[in-house]
């Protein structure tokens, strides 16, 4: 159910949000693989449309190996962008982090001002480079920039029946789940979709 | 009987394939050409069956072997009849090579093979050598001619600088399922109100904003990057706009000397409520929709279920209580 709900936000995202495609890689491919010069561009785009951040900065400690964040929008990407993020200069892994206070499961890492979040939902379309590889689309998101409407005062219902609603023996009972919730680009100079094939 | 479930309905021809939406999904369909069914045309079929089971894209047909009221049947020819639709499922049909491409505006894309495609469809090209900035994005096409070629319907600003001479095309069989969905531009105007060409229908409508994003210099027109505009007229492929781009640079389609690009695209962000209640449109007609659905598409032609221009045709689709494979 959850899941359902995620990959309708993530195909809204994909077919409506501004895209901005990788050109600073060097895998000879249309969009590139993802590149600082592209994170940059990403953040400068955010920045002139008077996004707001969602993360805030995390200070710099005395720990060998961590780094201090900058405040950071979110971007929502695919797992197998990782190996491309792990070569990107600048990329800085969450576990070198100087605070894991603020850090979710599914965050790989930050680059500049974009901290990356993965799912194995995350979006691709499929053979859709210039050399008909698949794109990973890679929705970088700003304070405010989509929403979730519940409908009915509710998102999504699990929903159990005991067998004892179905029939006097009690023999069967009812397993579902429903949903009303509409999700939307708020924003749209907010949500900006960076396009990237894959390099490793 | 318990969880059998029949839709029907009927729809004149235009001759080009039809879509039928069948919300509770189809385990078989059977389809009527009631034109073909009173006429006398040899070789014409006029009833068509398909189910669950057989093979995606062909199916039964009835058909006239001679120009009188006898009667034949014949097994669909492959990718000729039924094709299952989901638009949930995006992706793009296997890769067939191109053979070439020529060097004009509206590029006709040489093949051995058009099978599954049909004028009006969505195609992409991939690995397009000599012209690589007509790969990776959509395009509608026309003038297919069966087994030979295909042509971009809606023309580029400019000629792409050079003929292919190999690559790959792949059917797009779905729009994006959300409404309103981004778009990319193939021309604009240098005009008091801009026309931005698209190179897919775009669906929007009269009173919608929309916002151009023109990232790459390489494309011309970076002025109009970031501008924000009102639709005042639309046709299929082009959007009238309140945008004044007289005093823009001209609009240019990247050069393959350019690759690799940031293609210009279009993006809807809203209603302006002004002009569509000048324009009789519906103030929610931008609204964010998901128009996913299951059905039927059906090929078009004079042995083919979705008929020829003007043919009179019904459908009854059914799904069935138990499907028993023996």
């Amino acid at each position: 159910m959850r899941e359902t709900e995620d990959n309708l936000v993530r195909d809204m995202m994909a077919a409506t949000a501004a895209m901005i495609n990788c050109l600073g890689g060097t895998n000879g491919d249309n969009p590139t693989n993802i590149s600082t010069s592209d994170v940059s561009f990403v953040v400068q785009a955010l920045l002139g449309n008077d996004a707001k951040t969602l993360a805030d900065n995390i200070e710099g400690t005395d720990k060998f190996g961590t780094g201090p964040i900058r405040s950071a929008y979110m971007a929502l990407a695919h797992t197998s962008i990782t190996a491309d993020l792990n070569a990107v200069n600048d990329f800085l892994h969450a576990s070198k982090y100087s605070s894991q206070a603020s850090l979710l499961p599914s965050e790989w890492g930050s680059i500049q001002n974009l901290r990356f979040f993965v799912s194995s939902d995350g979006s691709i379309t499929p053979n859709a480079s210039a050399n008909g590889a698949d794109v990973l689309n890679i929705f970088c998101v700003a304070t405010e920039g989509v929403m979730m409407v519940e409908q009915d005062r509710y998102r999504s219902q699990f929903i159990y029946r005991p067998p004892i609603y179905s029939d006097p023996l009690a023999q069967n009972a009812s397993i579902a789940w429903k949903m009303a919730f509409a999700s939307r680009i708020v924003n749209d100079a907010w949500v900006i979709n960076m396009r990237a094939t894959r390099n490793i | 009987m318990d969880n059998t479930i029949l839709i029907q309905g009927s729809f004149t021809a235009d001759g080009n394939a039809k879509n039928i939406v069948l919300p509770a999904g189809v385990d078989w369909m059977r389809v009527i050409n009631l034109t073909e069914a009173d006429a006398a045309n040899n070789g014409h079929g006029f009833e068509f069956y398909w189910q669950r089971g057989m093979t995606d894209g062909r199916g039964i047909v009835y058909y006239h072997p001679a120009a009188d009221q006898t009667v034949a049947v014949d097994q669909i020819a492959a990718s000729g009849g039924f094709f299952l639709v989901d638009t949930s499922n995006t992706d793009p049909s296997a890769a067939v090579a191109v053979t070439g491409t020529t060097n004009a505006a509206q590029p006709v894309v040489a093949t051995g093979s058009t099978a599954g495609l049909s004028n009006g469809d969505i195609v992409r090209l991939s690995g397009v050598t000599a012209a690589e900035t007509l790969g990776g994005w959509d395009f509608s096409i026309d003038t297919l001619v069966a087994n030979t070629s295909f042509r971009m319907a809606y023309a580029m600003a400019n000629a792409p600088g050079a003929a292919g001479t190999a690559g790959f095309w792949r059917r797009i069989p779905y729009d994006p399922i959300f409404y309103p969905r981004w778009r990319y531009i193939v021309n604009i105007s240098q005009a008091a109100n801009a026309v931005i060409t698209t190179s897919v229908p775009h669906g929007y409508t009269v009173g919608q904003r929309i916002r151009v994003d023109n990232t790459d210099v390489r494309f011309g027109m970076s002025q109009i990057d970031g501008v924000e505009g009102i639709v005042t007229a639309v046709t299929d492929s082009t959007i009238t706009t309140n945008i004044n781009s007289t005093a823009f640079d001209a609009f240019t389609f990247a050069l393959p000397i350019s690759y690799p690009v940031g293609f210009a695209t279009l993006h809807p962000v809203g209603m302006d409520t002004g002009t569509a209640l000048l324009g009789a449109v519906d103030l929610l007609a931008d609204a964010v929709s998901n128009t996913a659905y299951v059905g039927m598409r059906l090929v078009a032609g004079t042995v083919n279920p979705a008929g020829s221009n003007n043919d009179e045709i019904y459908w009854v689709a059914g799904k069935s209580f138990s499907n028993l494979a023996e």
